[in-house]
Order: structure tokens, then sequence, then C-alpha cells
């Protein structure tokens, strides 16, 4: 960079605290924006029609608004399930079996409980965090204990618990009323969570995710737990000898972790099915895992983030619907906001004077 | 080099600095830290540009931008921190620097016999499919000295060449040194070592505070007058010897510790140290110094065996409950060892502290207030408890583990080469720092190479040998040959 301009860069960002953070939001946003005409160009479409069709597609009716913000739900408490284990130096991508098995002990409570009214829908919460929760420590006791390299296992978990799931709703737990379409009974209204608007998707689970973000952000920056997570990640021996736990912790942020994707896996069976099936972590955890990165593990910055994924997948059912391009249209879309954000984002640090 | 002028901000780190280097001279350049004689050689090597000046070589002025226009020039530089891959063998790392290496190596022949040429000179003994990870650290260094060798280098810089070595690697060096600058070329040596100024040094330039302040020959220059050129004014004072305890109640026990791994262990270790005692360790690095400083300390799991302080089981495994609160600990490699690197100055200063913080830190959470005044007693640069640790050159982060350890009350004080990359003034700091803790009360136990030091300033003396104590001396009266013979590995 030129030194004058790194120089005026360093000064605006003493001054301004959340100058270098608009300027890779804004550069971030700027690079998207000409790749992705590049891609619509490439498909023999109008870029700026296109473009007009995504914005309105998520953002331009109370329909699109709330379906952009009924998929950022699970890619919001994925994001954060894979941030809280990355506090430690731990790098899972398990969010969506922990989702699956969120979904599947989730599913087993109301099919055992769902006749009673009052308990059904705590249970069913209870057991999709115990769910998750437990699909994160198996990892991470192999990681703590035996040093099994955490990556690999809540990969290979991921296809175990999906199987899991296939199994029921093919097997011992599917609706014969069904037709032969592979799914459990429907759930009955009692252990859904309240809609926030009449007539959508959209529940509110959304405040609960939110409250989660907020809440780790606080607890993760006030706290001596905190404190104690960046000390381990950075120098585990030494945290040890002053005497923190690296056992305990591993545990705990993988349990909670592990947690909060259970229950993203519980909220979407529950309020957006309506029943267990097969496939329904889609992308939903791999999303979670990039905006996570995206957001350098900072819970706050997971929102807006989570909330841009979000509308991007909500206006693929869009462009495939009004411009009739196929589905993967939003996947490629994706893909491009990432690239452009880790490429910005790498090249700005470049400049940056050490 | 003339008139080279380097600003950092306000600090101006070089301020109109003069050098020059004849053929086949051995130019010895001293300064405390962070006097500038590193900027100055980065700016030679192409690391950073002079905000004004110039370099000439043979008479032509010259301009680097980067280190490879450096060596284009013949210059060549060998760290304090090598640039060695350990999982290679020490061919490999010489090949991956090698100028014009085919894509598929062949071994033997005439190439294989240049590459290694220079390094057979310097270490006749290494083998060179050895890997880099098992040598010690002295012959990496020649292995990274035949690295630069290898582009025929005329001009070499060695920084603070021999802080990382044993007495005997240290003297190789020396000879190494000498021989070079009899084939013609010439070396830059960065150093705050006596002993290497008066066994291969032709001149001595002296920086301070960024400036040069002495540029003379090294004949007849004594050790008095070197201390005094490199701290100026300044008085360095010399730490005070501590009077031996005058009774033998044991405060610290360690009995039949046994620990470690394949790469460095200690077993069978007995001691025994009362209250005010200072119990050195003497021995060549690399014979399990580090393994027993941190089961002393608590840090690192034993095997077997117990650490009693005050009679209460204090090691990590085996039944003890390790105490950091009481027990102060300056490991080997601060860098590694010693703090959280991600971390600010302030929590690195405050690590003991905070598992004792309520849940909620709020008012307590480690302050730039707290380690303010730590940084300023014990010199760490720079003193912005806001920057990371990382940030720092491994002498203040050596000072910045000092300050941690040895503020505050200790009943045991354990220090691995507490001085290592200090120089005279600090070093002295923190011995009486050190020293402080025995006449409180506490027992140190002090693991150093520096064997004149050892001599001086502790009680007794125990040298350690392929893990195991060979013997026990009072230090007064202490007979060196006995001790170099234990150190040597010879029982007693």
């Amino acid at each position: 960079m030129i030194p004058s301009l790194a120089l005026r860069r360093k000064t605006l960002a003493a001054r301004f605290p959340w100058f270098e953070g608009s300027l890779s939001a804004l550069s971030a946003s700027l690079v998207f924006f000409l790749a992705s005409l590049i891609f619509f160009a490439l498909l023999g479409r109008s870029p700026f029609l296109l473009f007009g069709e995504l914005l309105s597609g998520s953002l331009g009716s109370t329909y699109g608004i709330t379906e952009t913000l009924v998929k950022t739900i699970p890619i919001l408490l994925c994001a954060l399930a894979t941030a809280l284990p990355a506090r430690l130096g731990l790098l899972t991508v398990g969010a969506s079996g922990q989702f699956y098995m969120g979904a599947w002990c989730g599913t087993a409570a109301v099919l055992l409980f769902g006749s009673s009214h009052w308990a059904a829908m705590p249970l069913m919460l209870l057991a999709a965090f115990a769910g998750g929760a437990f699909w994160g420590l198996v990892p991470g006791f192999l990681r703590a204990k035996l040093e099994v390299n955490e990556t690999l296992v809540t990969l290979l978990l991921n296809y175990v618990a999906s199987l899991l799931v296939d199994w029921v709703v093919y097997g011992s737990w599917r609706d014969t009323s069904n037709l032969g379409w592979p799914a459990t009974i429907s759930f009955p209204e009692w252990v859904k969570l309240p809609f926030l608007v009449h007539g959508s998707h959209l529940h509110s689970g959304l405040i609960l995710a939110l409250a989660i973000a907020v809440a780790l952000h606080v607890v993760l920056s006030r706290s001596r737990w905190g404190l104690s997570l960046r000390i381990l990640k950075s120098n585990r021996k030494l945290g040890e000898g002053v005497g923190f736990s690296w056992t305990g912790n591993v545990a705990l942020v993988m349990g909670i972790g592990g947690a909060i994707a259970g229950l993203s896996g519980i909220l979407e069976t529950s309020c957006i099915h309506g029943r267990l099936e097969s496939g329904i972590a889609l992308n939903f955890g791999l999303t979670g895992f990039l905006v996570a990165w995206m957001a350098g593990q900072h819970m706050i910055r997971i929102i807006p983030l989570a909330f841009v994924m979000g509308a991007l997948l909500s206006s693929g059912d869009a462009l495939q619907l009004y411009a009739q391009l196929p589905e993967a249209t939003a996947v490629v879309l994706q893909s491009i906001l990432f690239c452009s954000v880790l490429a910005t984002g790498g090249f700005l640090r470049r400049g940056r004077t050490p | 080099m003339k008139g080279i002028t380097k600003r950092f901000g306000e600090l101006a780190a070089n301020d109109q600095v003069d050098l020059d280097v004849g053929e086949g001279e051995v130019v010895a350049l001293l300064g405390e830290n962070g006097a500038g004689k590193s900027t100055l050689m980065k700016i030679l090597y192409g690391f950073q540009s002079p905000d004004s000046g110039t370099i000439e070589i043979e008479g032509k002025p010259v301009r680097f931008s980067s280190p490879r226009d450096a060596m284009a020039a013949s210059i060549g530089m060998v760290f304090q921190q090598f640039s060695l891959i350990p999982a290679l063998t020490v061919r490999e790392n010489l090949q991956l620097a090698y100028p014009d290496l085919p894509m598929v190596p062949a071994r033997g022949g005439g190439r294989d016999e240049r590459l290694l040429s220079h390094l057979e000179r310097l270490a006749p003994d290494l083998d060179p499919s050895a890997l880099v990870a098992d040598i010690p650290v002295g012959q990496m260094q020649l292995v990274e000295l035949a690295k630069v060798l290898n582009l025929e280098a005329l001009l070499v810089i060695l920084d603070e060449p021999t802080s990382v070595l044993t007495p005997i690697e240290t003297k190789g060096l020396h000879e190494r040194v000498r021989q070079l600058a009899r084939e013609g070329r010439s070396v830059i040596l960065i150093t705050h070592k006596f002993e290497d100024v008066s066994s291969c040094a032709d001149r001595v330039a002296v920086m301070r505070h960024g400036k040069m302040v002495e540029n003379r020959t090294a004949a007849g220059l004594g050790a008095r007058e070197l201390s005094s050129l490199m701290v100026g004014g300044a008085k360095v004072v010399p730490a005070v010897r501590v009077p031996p305890p005058t009774r033998e109640v044991p405060l610290l026990e360690v009995r039949g510790l046994t620990a470690g791994d394949v790469f460095s262990s200690v077993s069978g270790i007995d001691l025994m140290l009362a209250p005010g005692e200072i119990l050195g360790i003497a021995g060549v690095s690399g014979n399990g110094q580090d393994v027993l400083g941190a089961c002393v300390a608590g840090m690192r799991e034993v095997a077997s065996g117990e650490v009693l302080l005050e009679g209460v089981a204090v090691q990590r495994g085996n039944g003890g409950v390790p105490d950091p609160t009481v027990v102060g600990f300056i490991p080997e490699r601060p860098s590694v060892n010693g703090v959280a690197p991600d971390l600010d100055l302030s929590v690195n200063l405050a690590l003991k502290g905070i598992p004792r913080l309520p849940f909620w830190m709020a008012g307590r959470k480690p302050s730039a207030a707290e380690s303010l005044p730590l940084l300023e007693a014990y010199d760490v640069r720079p003193r912005d408890p806001s920057r990371r640790a990382r940030d720092l050159s491994g002498g203040n982060l050596q000072k910045l583990v000092a300050a941690r350890e040895l503020s505050g009350a200790r009943k045991l004080v354990v220090a691995c080469y507490p001085t290592m990359g200090l120089d005279l003034s600090a070093t002295q700091a923190v011995y009486a720092r050190l020293f402080a803790h025995a006449q409180a009360g506490a027992a140190v136990l002090w693991i150093s190479e520096e064997l004149d030091d050892l001599l001086r300033f502790a009680h007794r003396i125990s040298v350690l040998s392929h893990g195991k104590i060979l013997g026990t001396v009072a230090a007064e009266g202490a007979d060196r040959n006995l001790l170099g013979r234990w150190m040597m590995g010879a029982a007693a």
C-alpha cells in the first residue's frame, strides 16, 4: 500500500474504532458485487435485473423478509455453535451433526411425551440440548483425553447423525399415513414456539438465537471464564500451569456449542417442518461454520453475517421461481460472498503495519 | 554505512550511524537491548530501508530493498531465531537455500560436495542426513552459517550467536569466526558478551540509544571498560550476594523425581533447600534442565517422585496439588513457555491471579494501571500494556516473565536461565530481584550455564548431567575442575 495512504488509514483507525471494520465490510461488499455481476453476465442475463430480483426476493416484501429471518435462525445458531469452541482454538465442523442429534433427541421426546400439553415443549428442548451436547462432547472427550483431531471426528459424526435420522424416518418412526414419504408424525401445535409474524414461518427462536449470541458475547468478554479460554488458546501449558483446566473447558465449549446447534435442529424440525424429515439440515452447518470464521468468532459480528446469508438463501427461491435460474445459483452466490470476504480481509491485513 | 538514520514514530532507532568493515575483519557490534544494533543490521541486510544515509560496498553505493538484494551483494545474516525446517535433514535444509538447485537434487557427486563443503569445515562431525530437529542448538547455528556461506557471502552478520550456545560450543564458534576472517571474509558479530569480543573481534563498535558512541580496536580492551562503554554514564549495579542460611531446616524437598520424554528427562532427583538458600544447578543445557525446572515448579507432570514445599506435595501428578501463587517460575524459552503470546502485557503480567478473580471480573480485569509499574520496574520495552506479548523481543519477554514471577511474595522460585538474552545491567537487575527472594526466606532453585555467576551468587551448586545430579558442592571454595568434569558427565 502507498505509504501516505497506509499512514492515513492508521490515524483514521486510531481515531475511529469502527473504521477498520467498516472498511473491510465495504470493500468486501464491493468485491462481491462486482464478482456477482460477472457471474450473472456469464449466465447471459442482465446482471442488474437479477440483482433487483435478488433484493426484492429476499427483502422486498414482508414474505421475503420473514423468509430471510427464518433462514437466519439456524445459520446464526450453527455459527455460534462453531464460534464457541473456536474461542479455545478448537476447529469443529460438527454443527450439522449436532443439529441432527438435537432434532433426533427432541423428536424422541415429542414422540414419548407429546401428549402432555405442558411438559412436551420443555422436555423436547431439553432433549435437543442434551442430544446436541452429547454429539459435541464425544469429539471433545476424544480431543481432551486422547488428542484425537476434533475436526475429523466432528466431520465424520455429521454423517453418522444424518444417517441416524434417516434410519428412524425411513424406519420405526415413519408415519404410515404419509403415504411412503419418509417423515415422522406431525408435531402437535403445543411443541412449537410462538410465531412472531402471523401466517409466516418466523418463530420466536429468532429472539432466542439473538439472546444466546448476546449472552455469549457478554460472558466471553466480561467474565474470567472468557479470559481463561483466551489464555488456554494462546498457550495451553501455561494456562494449565496457573490452574485452568484444559479438559474441563474443552468439555464446556464443545458441550455448550453442541447444545446450541442441537437447539437449531429441533427448532427447524418443530417450527418449520413440523415433523422430523430426512435432510433438514440443508447446508446450515457448513454455512454457519463459514459465517463464524468470516466474523472472526465474534459473537455479535456473526449476527449481520448470518442475516446476509439468510437473505442469499431465501433469494435463491426467488431466483428459481421468477428468473428460472437453477437452485444452485444461490449456492454459487454464497461462495462468491465467502471468497470476497476472506480475500479482502486477507488483502487488508497485509496492508496493515505490524 | 554512512549517516544511517531510521525512525519508528518518535523514536530514532538509528541516529546518524556510521560503520565500516574492512576485508577479513571481525567487528563486534555491542550495545544494550534496544540500543539499535538489530535495526542497523536489518538495514544492512535489506530488511528495512533507512530514512537517510548510504551504504557502500567496495566504494560503490548500493540500495537494498530486500534481503535478496543484500544476498546478491554477498551479504549474509544468521539470525537469533533460526530459519531451519526441523522436519527436514541438514542436507535438505542446505539444499533449500542453495542457488540453482535442480528440481530433483541428486545425492552424491560434485554438487553434493560443494553443498556440504562449508558445513564439513564448520562441523566435521555433523551427519548431513540427521534431522534438524534432532541436532543440538549449537550445530543448528553452524548449519545456518553454512547456508549463508553457500551463498558465497563475503560479509557475514551473526546476531547474538553465542546466547544460545554452551561454553564449549561458544569456543568452537569463536574459532570458526576467526577462520572466516582468515579466508578474507568480513564478520559483524552482534553481541553483548565480553568473551565474544576478547576471543575473536578485531574491532569494537558500541551503540547506545541509537547512536554509534565508540569505534576502536579490540586489542587491550578490558571487560570493565567495555561494560562502561555499553551503558554509558549509567552504572551497572552489581547484584549483592545473599548470605547463606544458617539453619538446615528443609523448606523444599525433592524426592526421587523422575519425569520427561524422549527428548529431555530427569531421573531420581533428590534435592533439599533451606529457607533463604540459593541452589545453583550447573550443567550443559539439554541435560534435562527444562524438565527439572518445570517439574519442581509444578508446571509439568511428574512420572514419579515428590516435590514437597513445607512438607506439602506440590508436584503436578502423583497426588500433588501445584500452588502457582507461592511458586515463581521463570521457564526456559519464555516466548514458548512463559507467555500467552496473543494476549496483551497486562493479562500476561496478571496471569497468576486470574484464576482467583471473581467470575464477573468487572473492575478487577487486568489493567494498564496495575501493569505499568511492573513494566517500568523491570524495564520492559515497549512500556505499553496493551501490546501483545507476541510483539516483544526475546530479551523483553525474558524481563516480562521475570516481572510476573519475581514480583510478590514467593516461597519457592525456580529460575531457568533467567538472564538469557539480557544485557549487563538487566542481568544484574534480574539477579538482584531473584536473590531478594532468598533474602526474604524463599528457596531459590537457579538453573544456569553461567558458571561464574553460579559460583559468585549461589550457596551450593549441583551439577545436572544426562538427567541426573552428579554431585553437589558448596559454592564457596568449589573446585572448578571438579564441576567441569561433572558437567562433562564424569561421575563423582
